[in-house]
């Protein structure tokens, strides 16, 4: 029973006058709202920390407006310094062997690859012993005797010789086929591949990166699903299949878009995911989708607005007329990483036949956390590749350049 | 007070009443006595059940390994079958658990709802929480049941999992062009900052009468010129005019309707009736600079 007396009587000028139990419930709020931010707070810090892969981040860059000039390429040997590498120099033993090889024969013996491609220049042995010890030997972090016999550079006595012919003539096939009719701005350089693009200092540069540890960046850098580690059930669920069988994990590769083709207009749509009347129902597409974006995002490091027009992500242009560039390019790189995944690695022979297959390429494989790969290179005007119409190894299918999306005016 | 009398009556006709002084100033210090009920035993039943189905679909992923299962918690997700399946019954391990849990989840819902009414009706209430209530179960039916059946694809209804609601209402927005376009979205979120709105008013205004007794609302109801007065006056010198006691709790509950009900129309006309959004924007000429982006 509350007793009259205490009940309070307005105070003169509406001050407040608080009796016990009021004071109780003020404080009761006060402690309850300081204990709810505190939990928030804490349950927040706690959840990030337990999924604190994407903290090691600096953060994907959000660059609205696409300015090329504005992006400038790390340096390789910087590249490889964040990495503990040094570049690589051919051996002191290998120099001698060059000299006298040099010595016996200023014309180059049996160079078949590089005179096709490059000109008749590189004839001339000195030309192509500094072609490769600028673009070969940093690139795979090896010395001439990886792959030559240093007492006849013109055998090919080690298989590492015969693989490294084929790469590249898809080193040169590439460039000429998708970076030389990459859709660009005015004014864009054209980088070159070299053997560093995808190398990256390092002989079989696959295993440089741990797949057995599967923090979030570790994965997505292989183009796995963002958002944490997929599960088998994941897998069989989506039903990303690989050659058929689920890969070890989501790869930006997979069976749909080795399967993907340019239709009549010449488009395609790999990533074909905003509905239409005659859109199939179901949302594994666009879950499929969003994990190959997710692994650009890391691969590039950049957010999505780098490509995409945020109001409306199939767009071309903003809002404002914009044109995304970065979003054109990327579509036409796909197309070569298709290329890649069908008609080049299949073809790529093996110094041991044990190996496994070749992992899928993936925007990773190059890009490496950069919008320019840290091993492309500008090249000097005598390593501009020229096409050849009777290249020794020939792409397993015909796949015709996608439409480039260009600006309309 | 007339607050005394309702416990002491209520304290004859049972012996459940606890009173926990701890609670103090954040709800009524009495705790008890709870209805269980059929439909409350129903419900609780079937929710067990729907955890039970989610927990065995969440511990198959991860081999059944409990320090597994804590660290992959945030990500395990129960996804629905795939679109080939359209709407059959699907092996367990490819969206028959999500169905299972769905189907139990959504009877829990059904079950919780009907528990209330009876509840209100046999307080001598109308049941207007149950109403209110089931706004948020259209909603749920719109998103996990209507709108699948109506595109013929248990595939387009979210997962269970905390990665997999987040990614699924990212994935829907991006499938229909950008659900920010969509203008029943556009009224849900009207809805949402109105009812937080409206609450905030609300709350402030009945906290701002402490001074005047009105947390002893019998006592405040009798007396004039107390809490409720000037806080009405409050509103008219503000906003020059001001809600009833009576009608400040309908605004709240038209808010707080409008947002799950319009919720619910915008993700049921999502394809069938509109695909995209975006373009939708650019027919009613709502988007910024027409003519750029909405010819890609």
């Amino acid at each position: 029973m509350v007793e009259k007396e205490n009940f309070p009587a307005p105070p003169p000028g509406a001050v407040a006058v608080y009796d016990e139990r009021q004071r109780s419930i003020l404080i009761g709020e006060l402690v309850g709202l300081v204990a709810f931010t505190i939990l928030a707070l804490g349950g927040v810090i706690a959840i990030s920390m337990a999924l604190a892969d994407w903290r090691e981040f600096e953060g994907f860059r959000a660059e609205s407006t696409y300015n090329y000039a504005g992006i400038q390429q790390v340096d390789f040997v910087e590249y490889l310094r964040r990495r503990d590498q040094t570049l690589a120099q051919p051996s002191a033993e290998a120099l001698q062997a060059y000299n006298v090889w040099q010595q016996q024969n200023p014309r180059t013996v049996n160079v078949q690859v590089l005179t096709k491609y490059l000109g008749e220049a590189y004839n001339s042995t000195a030309k192509v012993f500094a072609y490769m010890s600028k673009y070969f030997t940093p690139g795979v972090g090896q010395s001439c005797e990886y792959c030559h016999n240093l007492q006849n550079f013109a055998a090919y006595d080690k298989p590492q010789k015969t693989v490294a012919k084929a790469m590249l003539i898809m080193q040169f096939e590439l460039q000429n086929k998708w970076i030389n009719s990459i859709p660009r701005p005015e004014g864009q350089p054209l980088y070159q591949l070299q053997c560093a693009t995808c190398h990256n200092g390092q002989a079989q540069f696959w295993n440089s990166v741990d797949k057995n540890n599967p923090t979030l960046e570790n994965l997505a850098k292989f183009g796995i699903a963002g958002g944490g580690n997929p599960t088998q059930y994941d897998m069989k669920h989506y039903g990303i299949t690989l050659n058929g069988k689920p890969p070890a994990s989501y790869e930006i590769v997979d069976d749909k878009l080795l399967a993907a083709r340019p239709d009549a207009n010449g488009e395609v749509n790999y990533f074909q995911v905003t509905a239409d009347k005659t859109t199939p129902p179901g949302l594994n597409d666009t879950y499929r989708n969003q994990a190959a974006m997710y692994h650009m995002n890391v691969a590039l490091n950049v957010g999505c607005d780098f490509c995409h027009y945020g109001g409306y992500f199939k767009s071309y242009v903003t809002a404002e007329g914009t044109f995304k560039w970065p979003k054109s390019q990327s579509r036409h790189m796909v197309g070569m990483l298709q290329d890649i995944a069908i008609n080049w690695f299949p073809q790529m022979p093996k110094t041991d036949p044990n190996r496994g297959d070749y992992a899928q390429p993936n925007c990773w494989m190059c890009h490496r956390g950069h919008v320019v790969p840290p091993g492309a290179y500008l090249p000097a005007a005598d390593e501009i590749s020229r096409q050849v119409s009777d290249p020794e190894i020939r792409p397993l299918v015909d796949l015709p350049l996608p439409k480039p999306k260009l600006p309309k005016n | 007070m007339a607050t005394e009398v309702y416990r002491e009556s209520f304290e004859r006709r049972t012996k459940t009443v606890r009173y926990i002084r701890f609670l103090e100033g954040l709800a009524d210090t009495q705790v008890g006595p709870i209805y269980l009920g059929m439909w409350g035993a129903l419900a609780l039943f079937s929710y067990l059940l729907c955890v039970f189905i989610t927990a065995i679909g969440f511990g198959e992923q991860v081999g059944y390994n409990p320090i597994r299962f804590l660290r992959e918690l945030p990500v395990l997700t129960l996804y629905p079958p795939p679109p080939s399946q359209g709407l059959r019954m699907a092996p367990l391990q490819e969206g028959g658990y999500w169905q299972l849990a769905t189907l139990f989840l959504s009877l829990t819902l059904v079950f919780w709802t009907i528990r209330i009414w009876t509840r209100a009706v046999a307080n001598g209430l109308r049941p207007m929480v149950p109403i209110a209530f089931s706004a948020a179960l259209f909603l749920y039916a719109a998103i996990y049941i209507i709108h699948p059946i109506w595109v013929n694809s248990w595939n387009e209804a979210p997962p269970h999992g905390l990665r997999g609601i987040l990614l699924w209402t990212n994935h829907f927005s991006v499938k229909y062009g950008n659900f920010y376009y969509n203008p029943f979205h556009m009224l849900s979120i009207y809805g949402l900052l109105g009812s937080t709105l409206i609450l905030a008013m609300h709350g402030g205004t009945i906290l701002a009468t402490l001074a005047y007794g009105a947390h002893r609302e019998i006592d405040e109801i009798e007396k004039s010129d107390e809490g409720t007065h000037r806080s009405q006056l409050l509103w008219r010198w503000v906003m020059g005019f001001n809600a009833t006691a009576y009608s400040i709790h309908q605004w709240a509950l038209g808010f707080a309707t409008l947002t799950a009900v319009a919720g619910a129309l915008g993700v049921l006309f999502s394809g069938p009736v509109e695909p995209n959004w975006y373009l939708w924007a650019c027919r009613a000429g709502i988007t910024p600079a027409v003519q750029a982006a909405c010819a890609p």
